[in-house]
């Protein structure tokens, strides 16, 4: 077991270049091994690369490719995943992004990361059935102050300075749009989620995040400081699908 | 499209047929879907299906009603010096459950050590400890999943300087060992036989042939490095002639076996995935009225 130990750390240690020797135990030695571990190097970096890719279709044609891979080759030497299951590796590139010197020019870079990776979520999270008016229409009015919701959990939400709706809209593979955006236009407050099998985004007004912020944070209505129509607001949530259930507290 | 959310819906049997399937990867599914039959069985990756919900195991569901599913997966990490990644495992076995595949098959590989995941399938040392090792969680996994899983040859780039066994050497007594099947992929064996030498007839005579329980296609790249000619399991062009050969061979060897067609980068139309399948399938049926 000792000696597959060592073949296994070596070998893991030459993929990851983390060490300069040559992984003892290999066969014909020399050059024929490192031709040998580049493959597996070459074939580690790649699908990984890959598969950042596919998850960051808009950060890829932002950057472009070349850039794309040293990002993608810096990023998975930071973060080198820590499971089998691709689904869930690159989880940290908004973050990553946000450090990442070479891309300090796009200040929504980071954003648009965030976006993307809610969006990969909202696809592969947990279904929820939908609360449907019926159910709430047995209500006693005087238990509306105590009432909360339980939102979709493919709800996202996200608050970025700058207008990253517009710039992921005009990055997706079909559009034909217009491709100059004015940063100064201002930010945007988003929510994702998922009512059925395809994911929604929504610009959502300030008010609006509040309040659906402050449900998604388990709040009760009487908690909620509003100060507009709270009644339209929650049914169109509610007819849209954002809502699986209610309680009263 | 409405889908039947984790419905017990009519399903067709769950038994793989002894004919020719195809890797089904995401472009395909809704042409899948909206086709259904035209492929007799068919293969996914089980951690594409790892996820909480949402389409790709809607349309899973869905397609398992009209086809027999098999359940490949690429991350068990079964040769790793980690420990065995028990919620992996409870994930898959969660997905046995709603699928009910009719087999389910890993890699003899390791892909994880201290925790960082290669995320590709490295080589083992075929050597006693090493099987005592792959032994243990072979049978571990079995137990917990509660049925017998295949395992498959990998392609290789290089071999260890200590061995007790060959491949197949190794892949039979941890058969015998653990009541595991084999999955052989031939493109794999003609890959590795090509880097290291290898003889494909004395690799097929080693194996128990009544535990293969599929055979897997795909195509290989041809790589120069310095002088050497390396061939690379790339999965990204039809299975090539060489390799067909070498299914011929097999199957006169082994009869006739379910049959994959992988192909995962550079991906073409189904269609073109159909007709390998359809080759695949008029291997098989040549091989039956030889046998008859």
């Amino acid at each position: 077991m000792h000696k597959l130990h060592e073949i296994q750390r070596d070998f893991s240690r030459a993929v990851w270049q983390t060490s300069p020797a040559l992984p003892k135990g290999i066969k014909a030695g020399g050059t024929l091994a490192w031709q040998g571990l580049a493959i597996y190097r070459n074939n580690t970096r790649i699908g990984l690369t890959e598969a950042l890719r596919d998850r960051y279709p808009v950060v890829n044609r932002l950057v472009g490719e070349r850039f794309f891979d040293r990002l993608a080759l810096a990023y998975l030497q930071a973060y080198p995943p820590q499971s089998s299951v691709l689904l869930w590796f690159g989880g940290q590139l908004a973050e990553f992004v946000a450090t990442f010197s070479p891309a300090q020019d796009l200040v929504y870079l980071a954003d648009i990361a965030r976006l993307e990776w809610y969006w990969h979520e909202a696809y592969h999270e947990a279904d929820g059935r939908m609360l449907t008016i019926a159910k709430l229409a047995s209500l006693d009015p005087d238990c509306y102050g105590r009432m909360g919701f339980d939102l979709q959990p493919s709800a996202r939400f996200i608050a970025s300075r700058y207008p990253i709706q517009r710039i992921w809209a005009c990055n997706q593979a079909d559009c034909e749009a217009e491709d100059i955006i004015n940063l100064g236009q201002g930010g945007c407050r988003l929510l994702l989620f998922r009512p059925a099998l395809e994911v929604e985004m929504h610009s959502l007004t300030d008010a609006e995040y509040r309040l659906l912020t402050a449900l998604a944070g388990g709040s009760v209505l009487a908690e909620i400081d509003a100060d507009f129509e709270v009644g339209a607001a929650l049914q169109k949530w509610l007819y849209r699908g954002l809502f699986t259930d209610f309680f009263i507290r | 499209m409405t889908l039947n959310r984790q419905t017990p819906q009519m399903r067709v049997d769950a038994t793989i047929p002894a004919s020719a399937g195809i890797g089904l990867r995401s472009p395909h599914q809704r042409a899948v879907l909206e086709n259904p039959g035209r492929v007799s069985w068919l293969e996914v990756h089980s951690e594409n299906y790892f996820g909480r919900g949402g389409a790709p195991l809607s349309y899973l569901d869905a397609i398992r009603a009209d086809h027999p599913i098999s359940l490949h997966g690429v991350g068990m990490s079964l040769g790793s010096v980690d420990e065995l990644d028990m919620a992996h495992l409870q994930q898959l076995k969660q997905l046995i459950a709603r699928i009910e595949p009719g087999l389910v098959s890993e890699h003899l590989s390791w892909s994880s050590f201290g925790g960082r995941y290669l995320t590709d399938l490295a080589p083992l040392p075929y050597q006693n400890s090493t099987l005592k090792h792959l032994e243990a969680r072979v049978s571990r996994v079995q137990e917990f999943l509660g049925r017998q899983i295949l395992i498959e040859n990998p392609s290789s780039y290089l071999e260890y300087q200590c061995a007790d066994y060959t491949e197949s050497g190794f892949l039979h007594e941890l058969a015998c060992r653990t009541g595991c099947g084999i999955l052989l992929d031939l493109n794999n064996l003609y890959v590795s036989c090509h880097n290291h030498g290898w003889d494909a007839d004395d690799y097929l005579r080693e194996l128990p042939a009544n535990k293969i329980g599929e055979l897997h296609l795909a195509g290989h790249t041809l790589k120069h490095v310095g002088r050497r000619q390396i061939l690379i399991d790339t999965h990204d062009s039809p299975v090539a002639d060489a390799v067909w050969q070498l299914y011929r061979a097999a199957l006169r060897y082994l009869g006739k076996l379910p049959t994959l067609i992988e192909w995962d980068a550079n991906m073409p139309a189904l269609p073109v995935l159909e007709r390998e399948a359809a080759k695949a399938d008029a291997y098989l049926e040549a091989c039956y009225a030889q046998a008859a």
